[in-house]
């Protein structure tokens, strides 16, 4: 590996240690160290490498995503996190094990969460390199597998009290965005369990701080705020009108008729 | 034919008991070296009139003759068939241990009287010769290393060759790299063989071989639980349409489990129920039955339904059910208790079915259920009482876990949260436009079932020429009767008073 190369890394390493990483400057590391992997033909391994230098560039992208996810830049971490997919899945057996993998692999699972792709978040889980019984009692990727179980079922106050328990530091940059989704999961609950709530209990129960932020998501729903009794009310959805669908009818009775006449 | 590979893919313990039992019920078979010779002519047959089907009746025993195989049969069979300086017998041969070299001209005489051919047979016959060897090779751990390589040299000759007649032999053959990779555990290195092979293949149209390769492809996807790689085959490949029963029972199969990854349920019930309709009989594959249901039941429950009790009793499956059963019945009663400790009990076998994930999943299903219930039977119950009975944690919870089952459609009700409890509206009535749209998709299934099989109908070759001459018949009947009522109707006409004024 060329040696400006290896500088640079070392440069790179000595910033994401830091605690008080200065991100730009990353960034621009970043985008050098990429193109020196692309010319040196690691970004994308093919055929017979050293695995040293294959080990420094997993090193590399994987702090990459790290500092995507620092950035606040989610499509980055996207696609940092697949070009490490051939370090973690390929190389697996030749390269030793990294300890940024599996915090990496669980903020993929958070990331699918946040976005609501639950089918892809279980293809993700059954392609774990681990024995299902055994994922549990990994942090990384059983603080992901809780989040999800516990949205699936409702409880919510568990996902909001978890988020303060995220294994890495890393993990709390999808906090707002998950609950930005678990708040909307829970209004859209409110609207059809409830006709109406004090405006106080749905402030607890939406998991804001203030009355007035409160408020102001009701607005912005289309719910009637009573502020004088202190209430929300949900729209009533009106009640379904039974409606014959008959043209949908008779077309059907239409093509059983014909059907019946080719057996006859 | 391929029910025989079914059993070997999948539990081969299961199948042992009635291979014996088979070999029992056959009486007085004739001798392997005799049945491969008779095979290979009914190969040549098939190769001089062009008809496939010889070759698929060839292939149809191979899973009861590869169990007598030994390194003798297979010499006499090769010293049969080639005339005696042929190369492709030496080459052969060469795979065999040569310790028998001493002796097998006496075992010709006993086992044959007749001598060997002069000719040169069909390159098809050569090939299945090396298919046999292969699984011949495959069968003791010592000799697994030289599977690969010969499966290896015949894949090259196949590809060479490249005839039309030799593709259903050549699908078998992929099989058997499968399974000689598999046993040297090395069955991710056969991926890009398989892969090419794939290309190659559909560019020939070559649709058994396709089929095969198809699903040894997913095959191998999944056992590796790349799942991603596996829709993406799936999506980008179209599964040849004439492959035979077994390949589209076992593609079935691979896309129900896909499917049931991803959570789309009811298509991944649908391809199971077309896997399980499509496999062949429970007594003769009972490995990929038992395979098959395993997964259909959790898919069946993950979609709320609960499987018949009758499923559980069937004797192939009882046994290998058993710890599905008790996670039946805890959904069922909407335990929580009971389903964790079904789970935590039956975890091992979970794993190795590679189920345990998707009846993790199944917790929110215990929940609903339990939530169902309690929402039947009680017009208003407060939600400590849910609480308790649900084994949930805080009162919190519950109240969001009821919402959530209001919103989605589980129980109707509503929760007045002043003073903390559910109160549940009454059953929906049953008739409503859901209905009649359940009703038309079971009468479209019924037409669609009804069609489908009158365009399977098949009628053997000149079987209406006898109807012909009786259709003949009676429509010269016909034109009798026609006369005879023209000459009446002539009667008729003579009557006079009736013209047409009246």
């Amino acid at each position: 590996m060329a040696t400006d190369l290896g500088s640079l890394y070392r440069e790179l390493k000595g910033l994401f240690g830091s605690p008080h990483a200065d991100l730009k400057k990353m960034g621009v590391v970043l985008g050098k160290l990429k193109i020196g992997l692309v010319t040196s033909g690691l970004l994308v391994p093919q055929g017979d490498v050293n695995f040293q230098d294959l080990a420094v560039a997993r090193d590399i992208l994987e702090i990459g995503a790290f500092w995507s996810i620092r950035t606040r830049d989610v499509p980055s971490f996207d696609r940092y996190f697949s070009q490490l997919q051939t370090f973690y899945n390929d190389y697996s057996s030749f390269l030793p094990p990294s300890p940024r993998e599996y915090p990496l692999r669980g903020l993929n699972l958070i990331r699918l969460l946040t976005q609501n792709r639950i089918a892809d978040f279980h293809t993700t889980l059954e392609s774990l390199p681990l024995p299902a019984d055994s994922l549990a009692s990994n942090p990384f990727i059983s603080h992901p597998i809780n989040l999800e179980r516990w949205l699936m079922e409702g409880s919510y106050s568990k996902v909001w009290n978890a988020r303060l328990e995220a294994p890495a530091e890393e993990y709390k940059f999808f906090v707002d965005s998950l609950m930005g989704t678990i708040r909307n999961e829970i209004a859209s609950c409110l609207e059809a369990a409830y006709d109406s709530l004090p405006t106080k209990d749905f402030t607890t129960l939406i998991f804001f701080e203030t009355e007035r932020e409160a408020v102001a998501y009701a607005q912005h729903r289309k719910w009637e705020v009573d502020l004088i009794n202190k209430k929300i009310s949900f729209a009533k959805k009106g009640e379904e009108k039974l409606e014959i669908p008959k043209e949908k009818l008779i077309a059907a009775n239409l093509a059983y008729a014909r059907e019946l006449e080719q057996i006859v | 034919m391929a029910d025989v590979e079914m059993k070997q893919t999948k539990e081969t313990t299961d199948t042992r008991e009635e291979d014996e039992l088979k070999d029992e019920s056959k009486k007085a078979p004739p001798s392997p070296t005799s049945e491969i010779k008779s095979n290979i002519a009914l190969i040549e047959r098939a190769v001089s009139t062009l008809e496939p089907r010889f070759t698929l009746r060839v292939l149809r025993s191979l899973n009861t003759l590869r169990k007598k195989l030994d390194d003798q049969v297979l010499q006499d069979a090769i010293e049969d068939v080639y005339p005696s300086d042929s190369p492709i017998k030496n080459d052969l041969l060469t795979w065999l241990p040569p310790t028998l070299g001493g002796d097998h001209s006496m075992d010709i005489d006993v086992a044959s009287a007749s001598k060997p051919s002069t000719s040169e047979p069909v390159p098809e016959a050569g090939v299945y010769l090396r298919l046999l060897l292969i699984h011949h090779l495959t069968s003791s751990p010592a000799t697994q290393k030289k599977a690969i390589e010969l499966s290896l040299d015949t894949i090259e000759e196949i590809q060479t060759l490249n005839r039309r007649s030799m593709d259903p032999i050549a699908a078998k053959v992929w099989y058997a790299v499968e399974r000689a990779y598999e046993l040297g555990a090395e069955l991710a290195d056969a991926r890009p063989l398989f892969l090419a092979a794939q290309r190659t293949a559909s560019l020939r149209h070559d649709d058994e071989t396709q089929a095969s390769l198809i699903n040894r492809l997913l095959r191998s996807y999944l056992h590796y639980n790349l799942y991603d790689q596996a829709d993406k085959l799936v999506s980008k490949t179209t599964f040849p349409t004439s492959a035979g029963n077994p390949q589209y029972a076992r593609y079935h199969y691979f896309l129900g489990r896909i499917k049931a990854v991803q959570l789309n349920y009811s298509a991944a019930h649908t391809n199971l129920q077309q896997a399980i309709r499509r496999a062949p009989p429970a007594t003769l594959a009972p490995g990929f039955y038992q395979a098959v249901h395993k997964l259909s039941v959790v898919v069946e429950l993950l979609m709320g339904d609960i499987p018949d009790r009758s499923l559980f009793r069937h004797p192939v499956l009882e046994k290998a059910l058993g710890g599905y059963f008790e996670i039946v019945k805890a959904v069922r009663a909407g335990s929580l208790s009971q389903f964790q400790s079904a789970l935590s009990k039956h975890a091992s076998q979970f794993e190795t079915d590679k189920t345990y994930t998707l009846i993790v999943r199944l917790r929110q299903n215990v929940i609903k259920t339990g939530i169902r219930r309690l929402s039947l039977s009680y017009s208003r119950i407060s939600l400590r009482d849910i609480c308790v009975k649900l084994h949930l944690d805080t009162e919190e919870d519950a109240e969001y876990i009821v919402g959530k089952a209001i919103r989605d459609g589980v129980i109707e009700g509503r929760i007045v949260h002043e003073k903390g409890w559910l109160e549940c509206a009454g059953q929906k009535s049953g008739y409503g436009p859901e209905v009649s749209d359940v009703f038309s998709r079971r009468i479209a299934y019924c037409l669609e079932l009804h069609n489908q099989s009158v365009k399977a109908m098949r009628y053997p070759l000149n079987a209406h020429r006898k109807e012909l001459a009786a259709a003949e018949g009676a429509r010269e009947r016909e034109k009798e009767l026609a006369k005879e009522i023209q000459e009446g109707g002539d009667l008729d006409d003579d009557e006079p008073g009736l013209g047409d004024g009246f």
